[in-house]
């Protein structure tokens, strides 16, 4: 043992990358947990019980949000615009290698963190939760916003699983909000088997691993990886490491909900409210991608060193059999959440089988970006951005479909696609915003989908003229742009039964009208749609600066 | 047999810190003549584990399924903690050292967490369907 590291010199160390390094670049994780703090100290008061919870968490939210904003700016530089791409990610690790700090972690933060000031006003102009049920509503939000914080800067397997289970644990109880409900108590438990179920494979997986190549901290199993002679494998370390790769896939991609690992998927967002569903659909997918990013680039490549270059070409098996399985869950989960989309009736299930297709087409991107981490950074780097530009859009996108469809639900009380029929003639401006979402989701130009899906597609392309996948990325681009076809139909279906159909005899209500609070609602988060299909320059230097992390 | 797991560290040995991955081979040449080692934990944690998912795959009952859980969880903690001992896994070998206890310990913790919210849930469940039988859950599908 080195006489130097005693237990002062090792304290003062601790201590100093805790309050001096790691604690200043946590601070929007730590708003939102006083922020729960705070929400459930109100419950507890009974002259703070008068403070209304949502509004208590759009301000810690908000706190949140500034700092995330500022972590952004500090990387960057304080010159963002154009010049943001080509800077380094600024990678620091925290707490002791438990997280990392980088450009991925603040921009998916920031992400996050404005996803969760849109969803509050959302809910409070939903009307769900009602204000006995904000409290928890909220602290399970936040709380499971804060593990999906710690998904997208997850460096340890250890952090890897914990982030999981905070992410997941609250999103359990939030499928069953609806305390009275039959169906949402129905979602919750089959929410709550699957994911702990598939946590617990995940766990195990994570132990083979870690047990294999001797340590948790993914870039040392990393270079552990590299040393690995891949032809002299013996006593099964070789089907130890596939194993654990494997189970630990199976735990990521129920996150994704990705084929097969989908069924939770609909049944829940059927049977949740559509609130929860749209924080599912987006926050959830977004972090589970972060985290996919986190664990692929955190295996399957090394940071820069003395023997970099000869690190990445050993390395090239790992990411050989990490892009074979995304890449074929990838193209699985696209084909089956398109065609099981088509016979849906209800709206809640058609959009969460489009969620399942949409976590296909970013894995497609998450595959090209580690095929083409081996031969050039540069191009990792812009697949590496175009996923997450895609994750920034789809916030808009799925947001504003799942807010047209609570707040119709609001006004009709029904969630059926049937009961939307002939809505043009009395609401043509909510029809307009559906529409425009929907498109906006199959990907036609000039919308913010469009663009998405063209960056993802092109770094398929581009991925196509590695000659060690060539074939794997040919049959993934063919999958995508079919797929792209096959989903015109049902989304389409939706815009033909509101504006062809005659509308039902026993309709009693009308829809919102879109000059009030509701539609204005509607309006701003379909705005957004649209003018990132024009103006996207700014949100792709962003996501450029996101994917400066692959280096 | 035996050959086959001495020979690399002849072949290649000036390897640094992670050669050893290579050398020292997972499972030993025979369990059931060796000292007890790694691989005897680890046979246990494979035991646990596939008691746990069939448990999970053949149970109807939902609080079964949830004990399956736990067994999955204990499985992996199992070997996690033996992973982290050096005079199990054998001299020169990689260990986990502290961290895998650590990991265990927090596994524990978010077990109990994990088992508080999906109990509360299947007591939800039953308050709304007076059982508590997964195959019961059908109202959602297609």
């Amino acid at each position: 043992m080195n006489p130097d590291r005693n237990l002062g010199t090792l304290l003062d160390g601790t201590l100093h990358d805790t309050l001096a390094v790691s604690l200043p670049h946590f601070r929007p994780e730590l708003c939102l947990a006083a922020t729960i703090v705070l929400l459930l100290l109100c419950r507890m008061l009974p002259v703070l019980r008068l403070v209304d919870s949502g509004f208590l968490a759009l301000g810690g939210v908000l706190f949140s949000l500034f700092f995330a904003w500022n972590d952004v700016l500090t990387l960057g530089g304080g010159a963002w615009a154009s010049s943001l791409g080509d800077l380094l990610a600024g990678r620091q690790e925290l707490f002791g290698g438990l997280l990392a700090f980088d450009s991925l972690t603040a921009y998916i933060r920031l992400l996050l963190a404005g996803f969760l000031v849109l969803f509050i006003l959302f809910t409070k102009v939903s009307g769900i939760p009602d204000r006995e049920d904000g409290a928890d509503f909220y602290t399970l939000v936040l709380g499971a916003t804060l593990g999906m914080c710690l998904m997208a800067s997850a460096n340890h397997l250890l952090m890897v699983f914990m982030a999981v289970e905070m992410a997941s644990v609250p999103s359990y109880a939030l499928a069953g909000l609806l305390k009275g409900r039959k169906a949402s108590s129905e979602a919750a438990l089959k929410y709550a088997v699957y994911g702990a179920g598939a946590a617990g494979v995940m766990l195990y997986g994570l132990s083979l691993l870690a047990g294999v190549l001797g340590t948790c901290h993914m870039p040392t199993m990393a270079r552990a990886l590299a040393s690995l002679d891949s032809m002299w494998m013996p006593g099964g370390t070789g089907m130890a490491l596939a194993i654990g790769g494997l189970m630990v896939a199976a735990g990521l991609a129920f996150k994704l909900s990705a084929v097969p690992f989908h069924f939770w998927c609909p049944d829940v967002f059927a049977g949740a409210a559509a609130e929860v569903g749209a924080f599912l659909s987006v926050a959830s997918k977004a972090a589970a991608i972060a985290l996919l990013l986190r664990v692929a680039f955190g295996l399957g490549t090394t940071g820069s060193g003395p023997d970099h270059a000869v690190q990445m070409a050993a390395l090239g098996e790992t990411r050989h059999f990490i892009v074979g399985v995304v890449a074929l869950l990838a193209a699985l989960t696209c084909t089956l959440g398109n065609l099981a989309a088509y016979g849906q009736t209800n709206m809640k299930r058609l959009l969460a089988y489009s969620t399942i297709a949409h976590a296909g087409y970013l894995m497609m991107g998450v595959a090209a970006a580690v095929a083409l981490a081996g031969r050039d950074a540069g191009a990792s780097r812009s697949a590496v951005a175009a996923v997450c530009f895609y994750l920034g859009t789809y916030v808009f996108m799925n947001l504003a479909a799942f807010a047209i469809v609570a707040l119709l639900r609001n006004s009709l009380r029904s969630e059926e696609i049937a009961s939307y029929a002939g809505l043009i003639r009395t609401n043509p401006g909510i029809v307009v915003a559906t529409g425009v979402v929907l498109v906006s989701l199959i990907g036609l130009p000039p919308l913010a989908g469009f663009i998405s899906k063209f960056l993802v597609f092109s770094s398929v392309m581009e991925s196509v003229s590695l000659d060690a996948e060539r074939p794997l990325m040919l049959v993934l681009l063919v999958v995508g742009g079919i797929n792209t076809v096959i989903s015109l139909f049902y989304y389409l279906r939706v815009l033909k039964v509101m504006t062809f159909d005659p509308p039902p005899a026993d309709r009693t209500a009308d829809a919102f009208p879109l000059v009030s609070i509701p539609g204005a609602l509607v309006t701003a988060l379909v705005v957004p749609v649209v003018s990132l299909g024009i103006f996207w320059s700014g949100l792709y230097a962003f996501a450029r600066f996101a994917g400066a992390f692959a280096s | 047999m035996m050959d086959f797991f001495v020979a690399p560290s002849i072949l290649l040995p000036g390897l640094s810190m992670p050669s050893c991955l290579a050398t020292v081979p997972l499972f030993a040449a025979n369990p059931f003549t060796e000292p007890v080692g790694v691989i005897h934990y680890l046979v246990v944690g494979a035991v646990l584990f596939t008691a746990g998912i069939a448990c999970m795959t053949l149970k109807r009952n939902a609080l079964g399924i949830l004990m399956g859980i736990e067994l999955v969880l204990n499985g992996a903690n199992i070997n996690f903690v033996a992973f982290s001992s050096s005079y199990l896994r054998g001299e020169g070998a990689p260990t986990l050292g502290l961290d895998g206890q650590v990991v265990a310990l927090f596994v524990i913790l978010l077990a109990a967490a994990e088992a508080a919210v999906a109990l509360a849930i299947t007591l939800n469940f039953y308050n709304n369907h007076a059982t508590v039988d997964v195959d019961r859950a059908d109202d959602l599908k297609g």
